[in-house]
């Protein structure tokens, strides 16, 4: 047992594993908020004329999903290759963000 | 979720059905927001015609429909992902 309750040999406290676990529920579903606003606005025109998902619609929110995930591979990267880049470091293992 | 003991993983699950209830009430009120801007634009009178009650459920319906959909490709995406070692939800590094 540590003096201070951290640096021991024990892994994160319970508060601070359901804290990491909230930030990445956080993380996926303010994600998922931006795409689903983003692609619909750029699939689904303002008119309305039917209540079902046309067949263009469909296939344009299916494509964009895709390609916004495409995105934030590509942004983290780059990203991740700029900073490694400007540290002069190794680059990061890989995954989004580095985590 | 990942190396959780069950009593975390209870813990979790509250925190997960509070956040559930907020997302929910924000869903709500930004598709009031947006079928308003989409359908209503006339106010040469206080109710609302017959034209634009018709848009505000075709744009209610197809909101809900787009949002499953997308839902199900995010899903779809967030796995392949995972499983090709990227992360995004799954903490695949850990």
């Amino acid at each position: 047992m540590s003096m201070f309750g951290f640096g021991g040999v024990q892994g994160p406290t319970s508060a601070q594993k359901i804290a990491a676990a909230e930030a990445e529920l956080e993380m996926v579903t303010d994600m998922f908020n931006r795409l689903t606003n983003s692609c619909f606005k750029k699939c689904v025109p303002k008119e309305y004329r039917e209540s079902d998902l046309n067949k263009g619609e469909s296939v344009c929110l299916d494509r964009c999903v895709a390609k916004f995930f495409e995105v934030n591979v590509k942004v983290s990267e780059q990203m991740q290759s700029q900073a490694a880049s400007r540290q002069g470091g190794a680059p990061g293992a890989g995954g989004m963000f580095g985590m | 979720m990942d190396g959780l003991t069950p009593s975390e993983q209870r813990e979790f699950q509250s925190v997960v059905e509070r956040r559930q209830m907020r997302e929910f009430m924000q869903m709500y009120s930004n598709l009031v927001q947006r079928c308003f801007d989409d359908c209503v634009n006339d106010f040469t009178s206080k109710t609302m015609t017959t034209k634009e009650e018709g848009c505000i459920s075709k744009c209610v319906e197809k909101w809900l429909k787009g949002s499953e959909r997308m839902g199900q490709r995010f899903a779809e995406q967030n796995a392949a992902m995972m499983q090709s070692g990227g992360s995004l939800g799954g903490g695949a590094s850990r």
